[in-house]
Protein backbone atom coordinates (compact mmCIF):
# COMPACT_ATOMS: atom_id res chain seq x y z
CA UNK A 1 0.00 0.00 0.00
CA UNK A 2 1.40 3.56 -0.38
CA UNK A 3 1.05 6.27 2.20
CA UNK A 4 -1.09 8.72 -0.31
CA UNK A 5 -3.68 10.53 0.29
CA UNK A 6 -7.41 9.37 0.74
CA UNK A 7 -10.24 10.04 -1.71
CA UNK A 8 -13.55 10.16 -0.10
CA UNK A 9 -14.81 11.12 -3.48
CA UNK A 10 -14.87 10.46 -7.11
CA UNK A 11 -12.38 12.66 -9.19
CA UNK A 12 -14.60 14.48 -11.44
CA UNK A 13 -16.71 15.95 -8.87
CA UNK A 14 -15.66 18.23 -5.98
CA UNK A 15 -11.63 16.22 -5.54
CA UNK A 16 -11.03 17.51 -2.15
CA UNK A 17 -9.07 15.37 -0.68
CA UNK A 18 -8.71 14.19 2.59
CA UNK A 19 -5.22 13.58 4.40
CA UNK A 20 -4.13 10.44 5.25
CA UNK A 21 -6.48 8.95 7.59
CA UNK A 22 -5.26 5.41 9.09
CA UNK A 23 -7.83 4.77 11.86
CA UNK A 24 -10.38 3.19 9.55
CA UNK A 25 -13.35 1.37 11.05
CA UNK A 26 -13.31 -1.20 14.36
CA UNK A 27 -13.78 -4.58 14.32
CA UNK A 28 -17.08 -6.27 13.54
CA UNK A 29 -19.31 -7.19 15.98
CA UNK A 30 -19.48 -11.38 14.81
CA UNK A 31 -22.09 -12.74 16.81
CA UNK A 32 -22.57 -16.26 16.97
CA UNK A 33 -25.89 -17.78 15.55
CA UNK A 34 -28.12 -18.98 18.09
CA UNK A 35 -29.75 -22.46 18.22
CA UNK A 36 -27.09 -24.62 15.66
CA UNK A 37 -28.65 -27.83 16.08
CA UNK A 38 -29.82 -28.26 12.79
CA UNK A 39 -26.27 -26.76 11.49
CA UNK A 40 -24.53 -28.90 13.53
CA UNK A 41 -26.54 -31.72 12.58
CA UNK A 42 -25.79 -31.05 8.36
CA UNK A 43 -22.11 -30.07 9.48
CA UNK A 44 -21.11 -33.73 11.34
CA UNK A 45 -22.83 -35.63 8.30
CA UNK A 46 -20.65 -34.22 5.81
CA UNK A 47 -17.22 -35.84 5.11
CA UNK A 48 -14.68 -33.84 6.19
CA UNK A 49 -12.69 -34.80 2.89
CA UNK A 50 -15.98 -33.86 0.28
CA UNK A 51 -13.68 -30.64 -1.15
CA UNK A 52 -10.80 -32.44 -1.17
CA UNK A 53 -12.32 -34.70 -3.38
CA UNK A 54 -14.21 -31.99 -5.91
CA UNK A 55 -12.41 -31.31 -8.69
CA UNK A 56 -14.29 -29.81 -11.75
CA UNK A 57 -13.78 -29.00 -14.92
CA UNK A 58 -12.88 -25.21 -15.45
CA UNK A 59 -15.71 -23.69 -17.26
CA UNK A 60 -17.30 -19.53 -18.21
CA UNK B 1 -34.72 5.67 -15.00
CA UNK B 2 -35.02 2.72 -17.47
CA UNK B 3 -35.91 -0.65 -16.53
CA UNK B 4 -32.93 -3.01 -17.61
CA UNK B 5 -33.20 -6.29 -18.89
CA UNK B 6 -30.62 -8.33 -17.45
CA UNK B 7 -30.16 -12.51 -17.03
CA UNK B 8 -28.38 -14.49 -14.79
CA UNK B 9 -26.86 -17.72 -16.42
CA UNK B 10 -25.23 -20.02 -13.69
CA UNK B 11 -22.74 -23.06 -14.35
CA UNK B 12 -23.02 -25.48 -11.28
CA UNK B 13 -20.99 -27.89 -9.88
CA UNK B 14 -21.44 -31.52 -10.27
CA UNK B 15 -20.09 -33.90 -7.73
CA UNK B 16 -21.31 -37.77 -9.37
CA UNK B 17 -20.16 -40.63 -7.02
CA UNK B 18 -17.55 -42.93 -8.41
CA UNK B 19 -16.50 -40.30 -11.14
CA UNK B 20 -14.56 -37.30 -11.55
CA UNK B 21 -13.51 -34.53 -13.86
CA UNK B 22 -12.03 -36.71 -16.68
CA UNK B 23 -15.93 -37.60 -16.81
CA UNK B 24 -17.94 -34.58 -15.99
CA UNK B 25 -18.87 -33.69 -19.73
CA UNK B 26 -20.33 -37.08 -19.88
CA UNK B 27 -22.60 -36.85 -17.37
CA UNK B 28 -23.41 -33.16 -17.37
CA UNK B 29 -24.76 -33.73 -21.00
CA UNK B 30 -26.97 -37.13 -19.56
CA UNK B 31 -27.80 -34.63 -16.11
CA UNK B 32 -29.71 -31.97 -18.58
CA UNK B 33 -31.06 -34.41 -20.87
CA UNK B 34 -32.75 -36.23 -17.79
CA UNK B 35 -34.85 -32.46 -17.22
CA UNK B 36 -38.38 -34.50 -16.72
CA UNK B 37 -39.70 -31.25 -17.06
CA UNK B 38 -41.98 -29.73 -20.34
CA UNK B 39 -39.54 -28.36 -22.88
CA UNK B 40 -37.98 -27.67 -26.53
CA UNK B 41 -35.02 -29.31 -27.46
CA UNK B 42 -32.47 -27.06 -29.22
CA UNK B 43 -30.98 -23.96 -29.32
CA UNK B 44 -30.58 -21.57 -32.16
CA UNK B 45 -26.71 -20.86 -32.63
CA UNK B 46 -26.49 -18.53 -35.23
CA UNK B 47 -25.87 -14.95 -33.52
CA UNK B 48 -23.58 -16.70 -30.98
CA UNK B 49 -20.65 -14.69 -31.60
CA UNK B 50 -17.79 -15.11 -28.23
CA UNK B 51 -15.33 -13.79 -30.30
CA UNK B 52 -16.02 -10.43 -31.03
CA UNK B 53 -14.73 -7.75 -28.72
CA UNK B 54 -17.03 -4.31 -27.94
CA UNK B 55 -13.60 -2.50 -28.76
CA UNK B 56 -14.23 -3.44 -32.82
CA UNK B 57 -12.17 -6.36 -33.07
CA UNK B 58 -12.53 -10.27 -33.48
CA UNK B 59 -10.38 -12.84 -31.60
CA UNK B 60 -8.79 -15.00 -33.77
CA UNK B 61 -9.40 -17.88 -30.80
CA UNK B 62 -10.20 -18.10 -27.21
CA UNK B 63 -7.96 -19.31 -24.48
CA UNK B 64 -8.37 -22.12 -22.82
CA UNK B 65 -6.70 -23.52 -19.61
CA UNK B 66 -3.99 -25.78 -20.56
CA UNK B 67 -4.52 -28.16 -17.14
CA UNK B 68 -8.25 -28.27 -18.01
CA UNK B 69 -7.87 -29.34 -21.60
CA UNK B 70 -6.10 -32.68 -20.30
CA UNK B 71 -9.22 -33.78 -19.27
CA UNK B 72 -9.66 -33.77 -23.17
CA UNK B 73 -7.18 -35.74 -24.51
CA UNK B 74 -8.03 -38.43 -26.58
CA UNK B 75 -11.63 -37.94 -26.28
CA UNK B 76 -14.42 -37.10 -28.73
CA UNK B 77 -18.03 -35.71 -27.40
CA UNK B 78 -19.62 -35.30 -30.61
CA UNK B 79 -21.19 -32.63 -32.33
CA UNK B 80 -21.70 -29.41 -30.42
CA UNK B 81 -25.31 -29.47 -30.13
CA UNK B 82 -25.09 -32.68 -29.05
CA UNK B 83 -22.63 -31.85 -26.17
CA UNK B 84 -24.63 -28.93 -24.84
CA UNK B 85 -27.88 -30.86 -25.23
CA UNK B 86 -29.95 -27.43 -24.82
CA UNK B 87 -33.12 -27.41 -23.61
CA UNK B 88 -35.68 -24.60 -23.71
CA UNK B 89 -38.46 -24.18 -20.68
CA UNK B 90 -42.21 -22.83 -20.89
CA UNK B 91 -40.68 -19.80 -19.08
CA UNK B 92 -38.09 -18.71 -21.61
CA UNK B 93 -35.11 -20.08 -19.87
CA UNK B 94 -32.35 -21.89 -21.24
CA UNK B 95 -30.87 -25.64 -19.44
CA UNK B 96 -27.97 -26.81 -21.38
CA UNK B 97 -24.35 -28.16 -20.54
CA UNK B 98 -21.60 -25.81 -20.89
CA UNK B 99 -17.85 -27.07 -20.00
CA UNK B 100 -19.17 -29.66 -18.30
CA UNK B 101 -21.46 -27.64 -16.10
CA UNK B 102 -25.29 -27.96 -15.72
CA UNK B 103 -25.85 -24.07 -16.66
CA UNK B 104 -29.19 -22.62 -15.73
CA UNK B 105 -29.77 -19.28 -17.70
CA UNK B 106 -33.15 -17.63 -16.43
CA UNK B 107 -35.81 -15.62 -18.37
CA UNK B 108 -34.59 -12.23 -19.40
CA UNK B 109 -36.33 -10.35 -16.35
CA UNK B 110 -36.63 -6.12 -15.62
CA UNK B 111 -37.52 -6.29 -11.98
CA UNK B 112 -34.18 -7.61 -9.52
CA UNK B 113 -36.51 -9.06 -7.63
CA UNK B 114 -38.17 -11.30 -10.13
CA UNK B 115 -34.81 -11.80 -11.38
CA UNK B 116 -33.47 -13.31 -7.83
CA UNK B 117 -36.70 -15.58 -7.82
CA UNK B 118 -35.75 -17.39 -11.52
CA UNK B 119 -32.28 -17.58 -10.25
CA UNK B 120 -33.34 -19.81 -7.36
CA UNK B 121 -35.59 -21.43 -9.94
CA UNK B 122 -32.64 -22.42 -11.26
CA UNK B 123 -31.69 -24.59 -8.11
CA UNK B 124 -35.21 -26.65 -8.47
CA UNK B 125 -34.61 -27.04 -12.39
CA UNK B 126 -30.79 -28.60 -11.21
CA UNK B 127 -32.61 -30.51 -8.73
CA UNK B 128 -35.07 -31.94 -10.87
CA UNK B 129 -32.54 -32.88 -13.33
CA UNK B 130 -30.45 -34.46 -10.65
CA UNK B 131 -33.39 -36.75 -9.35
CA UNK B 132 -33.86 -38.25 -12.48
CA UNK B 133 -30.23 -39.00 -13.29
CA UNK B 134 -29.33 -40.05 -10.21
CA UNK B 135 -32.05 -42.57 -9.80
CA UNK B 136 -31.53 -44.03 -13.68
CA UNK B 137 -27.84 -44.43 -12.86
CA UNK B 138 -27.85 -45.69 -9.42
CA UNK B 139 -25.63 -43.32 -8.02
CA UNK B 140 -25.07 -40.83 -5.05
CA UNK B 141 -25.37 -37.10 -7.32
CA UNK B 142 -24.86 -33.48 -6.16
CA UNK B 143 -24.93 -30.16 -7.32
CA UNK B 144 -23.50 -27.05 -6.01
CA UNK B 145 -24.18 -23.09 -6.63
CA UNK B 146 -21.05 -22.27 -6.61
CA UNK B 147 -18.26 -21.47 -8.45
CA UNK B 148 -15.16 -22.96 -7.46
CA UNK B 149 -13.47 -26.41 -7.01
CA UNK B 150 -10.99 -25.48 -4.64
CA UNK B 151 -8.13 -26.65 -6.40
CA UNK B 152 -7.91 -24.08 -8.97
CA UNK B 153 -10.63 -24.29 -11.57
CA UNK B 154 -13.54 -21.83 -11.61
CA UNK B 155 -16.88 -21.85 -13.09
CA UNK B 156 -18.88 -19.17 -13.59
CA UNK B 157 -22.08 -16.86 -12.87
CA UNK B 158 -22.69 -14.35 -15.35
CA UNK B 159 -25.21 -11.52 -15.43
CA UNK B 160 -26.29 -10.19 -18.49
CA UNK B 161 -27.64 -6.46 -19.13
CA UNK B 162 -28.89 -5.17 -22.23
CA UNK B 163 -27.58 -1.58 -22.69
CA UNK B 164 -27.47 0.94 -25.73
CA UNK B 165 -24.93 0.36 -27.55
CA UNK B 166 -24.61 4.38 -28.45
CA UNK B 167 -23.00 5.10 -24.78
CA UNK B 168 -19.62 3.64 -26.24
CA UNK B 169 -17.01 1.34 -24.43
CA UNK B 170 -14.94 4.04 -23.08
CA UNK B 171 -17.71 5.57 -20.99
CA UNK B 172 -19.31 1.99 -20.00
CA UNK B 173 -15.78 0.72 -18.74
CA UNK B 174 -15.06 3.78 -16.46
CA UNK B 175 -18.55 3.66 -15.43
CA UNK B 176 -19.09 0.37 -14.25
CA UNK B 177 -15.56 -0.91 -13.54
CA UNK B 178 -15.60 0.63 -10.32
CA UNK B 179 -18.52 -1.16 -9.14
CA UNK B 180 -17.92 -4.57 -10.46
CA UNK B 181 -15.11 -4.44 -8.16
CA UNK B 182 -16.45 -3.20 -5.05
CA UNK B 183 -19.46 -4.99 -4.58
CA UNK B 184 -18.11 -7.52 -3.57
CA UNK B 185 -18.43 -6.29 -0.17
CA UNK B 186 -22.26 -6.67 -0.25
CA UNK B 187 -22.61 -9.18 -2.75
CA UNK B 188 -19.69 -11.56 -2.23
CA UNK B 189 -20.07 -15.47 -1.54
CA UNK B 190 -17.26 -16.21 0.70
CA UNK B 191 -14.64 -18.70 0.15
CA UNK B 192 -12.88 -20.49 2.63
CA UNK B 193 -8.57 -20.35 1.72
CA UNK B 194 -6.70 -19.34 -1.86
CA UNK B 195 -5.98 -20.74 -5.11
CA UNK B 196 -2.98 -18.27 -6.39
CA UNK B 197 0.51 -18.52 -3.72
CA UNK B 198 -0.93 -15.48 -1.65
CA UNK B 199 -2.48 -16.76 1.43
CA UNK B 200 -6.06 -16.11 2.73
CA UNK B 201 -8.26 -17.43 5.62
CA UNK B 202 -11.09 -15.88 4.16
CA UNK B 203 -12.10 -14.22 1.79
CA UNK B 204 -15.07 -12.29 -0.21
CA UNK B 205 -15.13 -13.78 -3.22
CA UNK B 206 -15.45 -16.47 -5.37
CA UNK B 207 -13.73 -15.64 -8.00
CA UNK B 208 -11.29 -13.38 -7.07
CA UNK B 209 -8.75 -15.44 -7.46
CA UNK B 210 -9.69 -16.73 -11.00
CA UNK B 211 -9.52 -13.29 -12.56
CA UNK B 212 -6.32 -11.80 -13.68
CA UNK B 213 -6.67 -8.99 -16.25
CA UNK B 214 -8.66 -5.91 -16.03
CA UNK B 215 -10.61 -6.35 -19.42
CA UNK B 216 -10.68 -8.72 -22.18
CA UNK B 217 -12.96 -11.06 -24.14
CA UNK B 218 -12.12 -14.09 -22.50
CA UNK B 219 -13.93 -16.48 -19.95
CA UNK B 220 -12.33 -19.80 -19.73
CA UNK B 221 -8.67 -18.17 -18.75
CA UNK B 222 -7.20 -15.33 -18.34
CA UNK B 223 -10.49 -13.66 -17.12
CA UNK B 224 -11.02 -10.15 -16.66
CA UNK B 225 -12.95 -7.98 -14.27
CA UNK B 226 -14.63 -6.46 -17.33
CA UNK B 227 -15.46 -9.08 -19.89
CA UNK B 228 -15.42 -7.27 -23.71
CA UNK B 229 -17.28 -10.11 -24.93
CA UNK B 230 -19.93 -8.33 -27.76
CA UNK B 231 -22.91 -10.48 -28.55
CA UNK B 232 -25.60 -8.56 -28.34
CA UNK B 233 -28.36 -11.42 -28.03
CA UNK B 234 -30.71 -9.04 -30.03
CA UNK B 235 -30.52 -6.26 -32.59
CA UNK B 236 -26.48 -4.90 -32.87
CA UNK B 237 -26.57 -1.49 -33.99
CA UNK B 238 -28.98 -0.79 -31.18
CA UNK B 239 -28.16 -2.69 -28.43
CA UNK B 240 -25.05 -4.81 -26.63
CA UNK B 241 -24.90 -7.07 -23.94
CA UNK B 242 -22.95 -6.22 -20.95
CA UNK B 243 -21.58 -9.98 -20.07
CA UNK B 244 -20.54 -9.38 -16.44
CA UNK B 245 -18.02 -12.72 -15.57
CA UNK B 246 -16.50 -11.53 -12.15
CA UNK B 247 -19.57 -12.09 -9.64
CA UNK B 248 -20.42 -14.88 -7.08
CA UNK B 249 -23.14 -17.05 -7.42
CA UNK B 250 -25.25 -16.13 -4.14
CA UNK B 251 -27.46 -18.38 -2.06
CA UNK B 252 -29.39 -15.10 -0.69
CA UNK B 253 -31.88 -14.32 -2.47
CA UNK B 254 -31.49 -10.41 -1.60
CA UNK B 255 -27.94 -10.58 -2.68
CA UNK B 256 -28.81 -11.71 -5.84
CA UNK B 257 -31.18 -8.77 -6.18
CA UNK B 258 -28.63 -6.39 -4.93
CA UNK B 259 -25.75 -7.46 -6.92
CA UNK B 260 -28.36 -7.01 -9.91
CA UNK B 261 -29.13 -3.67 -8.62
CA UNK B 262 -25.86 -2.59 -8.11
CA UNK B 263 -24.55 -2.83 -11.78
CA UNK B 264 -27.95 -1.23 -13.04
CA UNK B 265 -27.20 1.25 -10.70
CA UNK B 266 -24.39 2.18 -12.63
CA UNK B 267 -25.73 1.30 -15.57
CA UNK B 268 -28.44 4.20 -15.33
CA UNK B 269 -25.83 6.78 -14.23
CA UNK B 270 -23.74 5.49 -17.05
CA UNK B 271 -26.16 6.81 -19.42
CA UNK B 272 -26.93 9.89 -18.10
CA UNK B 273 -23.30 10.50 -18.26
CA UNK B 274 -23.08 11.08 -13.85
CA UNK B 275 -21.44 7.99 -13.16
CA UNK B 276 -18.58 8.51 -10.78
CA UNK B 277 -14.90 8.20 -11.97
CA UNK B 278 -12.63 5.90 -9.83
CA UNK B 279 -9.43 5.47 -11.32
CA UNK B 280 -7.30 3.13 -9.51
CA UNK B 281 -4.35 2.23 -9.37
CA UNK B 282 -4.58 -1.52 -10.24
CA UNK B 283 -8.05 -2.90 -10.56
CA UNK B 284 -7.27 -6.65 -10.39
CA UNK B 285 -4.88 -5.98 -7.45
CA UNK B 286 -7.75 -3.73 -5.93
CA UNK B 287 -10.23 -6.70 -6.55
CA UNK B 288 -8.17 -9.52 -4.72
CA UNK B 289 -6.95 -7.23 -1.62
CA UNK B 290 -10.98 -6.41 -1.06
CA UNK B 291 -11.60 -10.11 -1.08
CA UNK B 292 -8.57 -10.85 1.37
CA UNK B 293 -9.48 -8.03 3.64
CA UNK B 294 -10.55 -9.33 6.79
CA UNK B 295 -9.76 -5.83 8.17
CA UNK B 296 -13.14 -4.74 6.96
CA UNK B 297 -11.42 -1.49 6.04
CA UNK B 298 -11.41 -2.27 1.67
CA UNK B 299 -8.60 -0.01 0.67
CA UNK B 300 -8.64 1.01 -2.30
CA UNK B 301 -5.35 1.91 -4.41
CA UNK B 302 -5.85 5.31 -6.42
CA UNK B 303 -3.82 6.89 -9.25
CA UNK B 304 -1.34 9.78 -8.37
CA UNK B 305 -0.66 8.11 -4.94
CA UNK B 306 -4.24 8.04 -3.43
CA UNK B 307 -6.41 6.46 -1.84
CA UNK B 308 -10.26 6.04 -0.40
CA UNK B 309 -12.08 2.69 0.10
CA UNK B 310 -15.12 0.57 -1.11
CA UNK B 311 -17.29 1.74 1.37
CA UNK B 312 -17.16 5.22 0.09
CA UNK B 313 -16.96 4.16 -3.92
CA UNK B 314 -20.30 2.35 -2.98
CA UNK B 315 -21.87 5.85 -1.33
CA UNK B 316 -20.37 8.13 -4.36
CA UNK B 317 -22.81 5.83 -6.87
CA UNK B 318 -25.61 5.96 -4.18
CA UNK B 319 -25.60 9.69 -3.82
CA UNK B 320 -24.73 10.39 -7.23
CA UNK B 321 -27.91 8.04 -7.92
CA UNK B 322 -30.37 10.04 -5.95
CA UNK B 323 -29.08 13.22 -7.26
CA UNK B 324 -29.12 12.54 -10.78
CA UNK B 325 -31.54 9.60 -11.71
CA UNK B 326 -35.61 9.62 -10.97
CA UNK B 327 -35.42 6.28 -9.03
CA UNK B 328 -37.75 3.67 -8.99
CA UNK B 329 -38.87 1.66 -5.54
CA UNK B 330 -36.25 -1.05 -6.75
CA UNK B 331 -33.42 1.18 -7.06
CA UNK B 332 -34.44 2.80 -3.77
CA UNK B 333 -34.34 -0.19 -1.99
CA UNK B 334 -30.72 -0.76 -3.68
CA UNK B 335 -29.35 2.41 -2.20
CA UNK B 336 -30.97 2.29 1.25
CA UNK B 337 -30.44 -1.53 2.17
CA UNK B 338 -27.25 -1.46 0.71
CA UNK B 339 -26.39 1.47 3.09
CA UNK B 340 -27.92 -0.05 6.36
CA UNK B 341 -25.70 -3.09 5.45
CA UNK B 342 -22.75 -0.86 4.75
CA UNK B 343 -23.20 0.57 8.76
CA UNK B 344 -24.36 -2.93 10.04
CA UNK B 345 -20.62 -4.52 8.67
CA UNK B 346 -19.44 -2.34 11.58
CA UNK B 347 -22.02 -2.77 14.27
CA UNK B 348 -24.93 -5.00 13.70
CA UNK B 349 -22.82 -8.04 12.12
CA UNK B 350 -25.81 -10.60 12.66
CA UNK B 351 -28.04 -8.56 11.01
CA UNK B 352 -25.16 -8.04 7.82
CA UNK B 353 -24.98 -11.67 7.77
CA UNK B 354 -28.34 -12.04 7.15
CA UNK B 355 -28.51 -10.69 3.62
CA UNK B 356 -24.82 -11.33 2.24
CA UNK B 357 -23.26 -14.45 1.95
CA UNK B 358 -20.08 -14.66 2.68
CA UNK B 359 -20.92 -13.28 6.30
CA UNK B 360 -23.31 -15.86 6.98
CA UNK B 361 -20.62 -17.91 5.69
CA UNK B 362 -17.78 -16.87 7.68
CA UNK B 363 -19.89 -16.36 10.85
CA UNK B 364 -20.65 -19.93 10.76
CA UNK B 365 -17.34 -21.40 10.08
CA UNK B 366 -16.06 -19.07 12.81
CA UNK B 367 -18.46 -20.47 15.37
CA UNK B 368 -17.16 -24.19 14.54
CA UNK B 369 -13.96 -22.78 14.90
CA UNK B 370 -14.24 -21.78 18.17
CA UNK B 371 -16.83 -24.63 19.61
CA UNK B 372 -14.58 -27.25 18.08
CA UNK B 373 -11.06 -25.56 18.94
CA UNK B 374 -9.96 -25.64 15.57
CA UNK B 375 -8.57 -23.02 12.93
CA UNK B 376 -9.36 -21.75 9.85
CA UNK B 377 -6.40 -24.35 8.14
CA UNK B 378 -8.63 -27.30 8.97
CA UNK B 379 -9.28 -28.50 5.46
CA UNK B 380 -12.90 -29.99 6.53
CA UNK B 381 -13.94 -25.91 6.71
CA UNK B 382 -13.64 -25.74 3.04
CA UNK B 383 -16.11 -29.11 2.65
CA UNK B 384 -18.56 -26.96 5.06
CA UNK B 385 -18.36 -24.08 2.13
CA UNK B 386 -18.84 -26.65 -0.64
CA UNK B 387 -22.26 -28.15 1.51
CA UNK B 388 -23.45 -23.83 1.86
CA UNK B 389 -24.05 -24.23 -1.77
CA UNK B 390 -25.53 -27.96 -1.96
CA UNK B 391 -28.90 -27.80 -4.29
CA UNK B 392 -30.50 -30.13 -2.02
CA UNK B 393 -33.01 -28.02 0.86
CA UNK B 394 -32.26 -31.42 3.03
CA UNK B 395 -28.40 -30.92 2.92
CA UNK B 396 -27.16 -27.51 2.23
CA UNK B 397 -25.84 -25.81 5.27
CA UNK B 398 -27.32 -22.53 3.80
CA UNK B 399 -30.36 -23.86 3.86
CA UNK B 400 -30.28 -24.95 7.79
CA UNK B 401 -29.57 -21.28 8.32
CA UNK B 402 -31.94 -20.14 6.54
CA UNK B 403 -34.06 -22.97 8.90
CA UNK B 404 -32.89 -21.67 11.80
CA UNK B 405 -33.66 -18.09 10.86
CA UNK B 406 -30.09 -17.13 10.55
CA UNK B 407 -30.43 -15.63 7.20
CA UNK B 408 -33.18 -14.37 5.22
CA UNK B 409 -35.77 -16.98 3.38
CA UNK B 410 -35.89 -16.92 -0.24
CA UNK B 411 -39.20 -17.83 -2.25
CA UNK B 412 -40.95 -20.76 -1.04
CA UNK B 413 -41.31 -24.21 -3.16
CA UNK B 414 -44.91 -23.29 -4.77
CA UNK B 415 -43.17 -19.56 -5.79
CA UNK B 416 -40.11 -21.36 -7.31
CA UNK B 417 -42.27 -24.20 -9.31
CA UNK B 418 -44.94 -21.46 -10.36
CA UNK B 419 -41.37 -19.86 -12.04
CA UNK B 420 -40.03 -22.69 -13.79
CA UNK B 421 -43.47 -22.72 -15.75
CA UNK B 422 -43.86 -18.91 -16.71
CA UNK B 423 -42.62 -15.22 -16.06
CA UNK B 424 -44.38 -12.06 -14.45
CA UNK B 425 -43.67 -9.39 -17.04
CA UNK B 426 -44.35 -8.58 -20.33
CA UNK B 427 -40.75 -9.29 -21.85
CA UNK B 428 -39.38 -11.41 -24.70
CA UNK B 429 -39.07 -14.18 -22.35
CA UNK B 430 -42.79 -14.48 -21.74
CA UNK B 431 -43.18 -14.46 -25.80
CA UNK B 432 -40.36 -17.17 -25.89
CA UNK B 433 -42.45 -19.33 -23.17
CA UNK B 434 -45.41 -18.80 -24.51
CA UNK B 435 -44.14 -20.09 -27.96
CA UNK B 436 -42.63 -23.18 -26.45
CA UNK B 437 -45.62 -24.17 -24.51
CA UNK B 438 -48.49 -23.83 -27.56
CA UNK B 439 -46.42 -23.82 -31.01
CA UNK B 440 -44.13 -25.60 -29.94
CA UNK B 441 -44.52 -28.28 -32.76
CA UNK B 442 -44.15 -25.50 -35.04
CA UNK B 443 -40.66 -24.30 -33.30
CA UNK B 444 -37.91 -24.90 -36.18
CA UNK B 445 -35.38 -22.76 -33.84
CA UNK B 446 -35.34 -20.62 -30.84
CA UNK B 447 -32.78 -18.29 -29.45
CA UNK B 448 -32.13 -15.01 -27.01
CA UNK B 449 -32.76 -13.20 -30.02
CA UNK B 450 -35.24 -14.88 -32.34
CA UNK B 451 -38.16 -17.66 -32.97
CA UNK B 452 -37.92 -19.22 -36.05
CA UNK B 453 -41.56 -21.28 -37.14
CA UNK B 454 -42.23 -23.31 -39.88
CA UNK B 455 -45.32 -22.30 -41.80
CA UNK B 456 -46.47 -23.72 -44.84
CA UNK B 457 -43.56 -25.56 -45.04
CA UNK B 458 -41.23 -22.41 -45.66
CA UNK B 459 -38.66 -20.98 -42.07
CA UNK B 460 -40.34 -17.86 -40.72
CA UNK B 461 -38.13 -15.78 -38.36
CA UNK B 462 -39.54 -13.47 -35.84
CA UNK B 463 -37.31 -10.95 -34.57
CA UNK B 464 -37.81 -10.97 -30.55
CA UNK B 465 -37.43 -6.55 -29.33
CA UNK B 466 -35.15 -6.63 -26.11
CA UNK B 467 -37.32 -3.98 -25.18
CA UNK B 468 -40.43 -4.51 -26.21
CA UNK B 469 -43.75 -5.28 -23.84
CA UNK B 470 -45.18 -8.44 -25.12
CA UNK B 471 -49.27 -8.08 -24.53
CA UNK B 472 -51.18 -10.71 -22.55
CA UNK B 473 -53.23 -11.15 -25.77
CA UNK B 474 -50.31 -13.44 -27.01
CA UNK B 475 -51.45 -16.10 -24.95
CA UNK B 476 -54.90 -15.63 -26.92
CA UNK B 477 -53.38 -16.62 -30.48
CA UNK B 478 -54.93 -19.63 -31.59
CA UNK B 479 -52.66 -20.40 -34.30
CA UNK B 480 -48.68 -19.88 -35.16
CA UNK B 481 -49.49 -17.04 -38.15
CA UNK B 482 -51.62 -15.21 -35.26
CA UNK B 483 -49.09 -15.73 -33.35
CA UNK B 484 -46.15 -14.48 -35.24
CA UNK B 485 -48.39 -11.48 -36.81
CA UNK B 486 -48.78 -10.32 -32.91
CA UNK B 487 -45.29 -10.71 -32.20
CA UNK B 488 -44.74 -8.65 -35.05
CA UNK B 489 -46.96 -5.83 -33.80
CA UNK B 490 -44.88 -5.65 -30.42
CA UNK B 491 -43.03 -1.94 -29.60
Amino acid sequence: MTDGDRLTRPLTREPGQKSGDEGGPSAPDIRKPEGGNELMRRMKKIDPDQAKKYRQRSGQ
Amino acid sequence: MRKILAGIETEYGLLVEGRGAEEQVDDAMALVRDYPGECLVGWDYRYESPRADLRGFRLASLAFDPEDAKFDAGRSYGKAEDIRSDRVLPNGARFYNDHGHPEYATPECRSIFELANHDCAGQIAIQRALKVFSEREGIEVRAYKNNTDFHGASYGTHEGYLVPRSVGFDRLYNSVMPMMVVRQVLVGAGKVGSETSRSADFQLSQRADHISEKANAETLYRRPIFNTRDEPHSDGQDWIRLHVICGDANMIPAATARKVGLIKLALALCEMGQAPIWQFQDPVRAFQDISRDQSYQFRVELERSSWTTAPEILESYFSAGERFLELDEEMKWVISSSRELLEDLHGNFARFKRQVDWAAKRAMLADFIESEGTSWADPQLKSFDLEYHNVDPDESLHAALVQMGEVEAGPNSTELLACLEGVNEPTRAYARGLAIRKFRKDLIGVCWRTLTFRVDGAPVEVDLKPNGEYPPQLSQANDVGTFISMLRGVQ
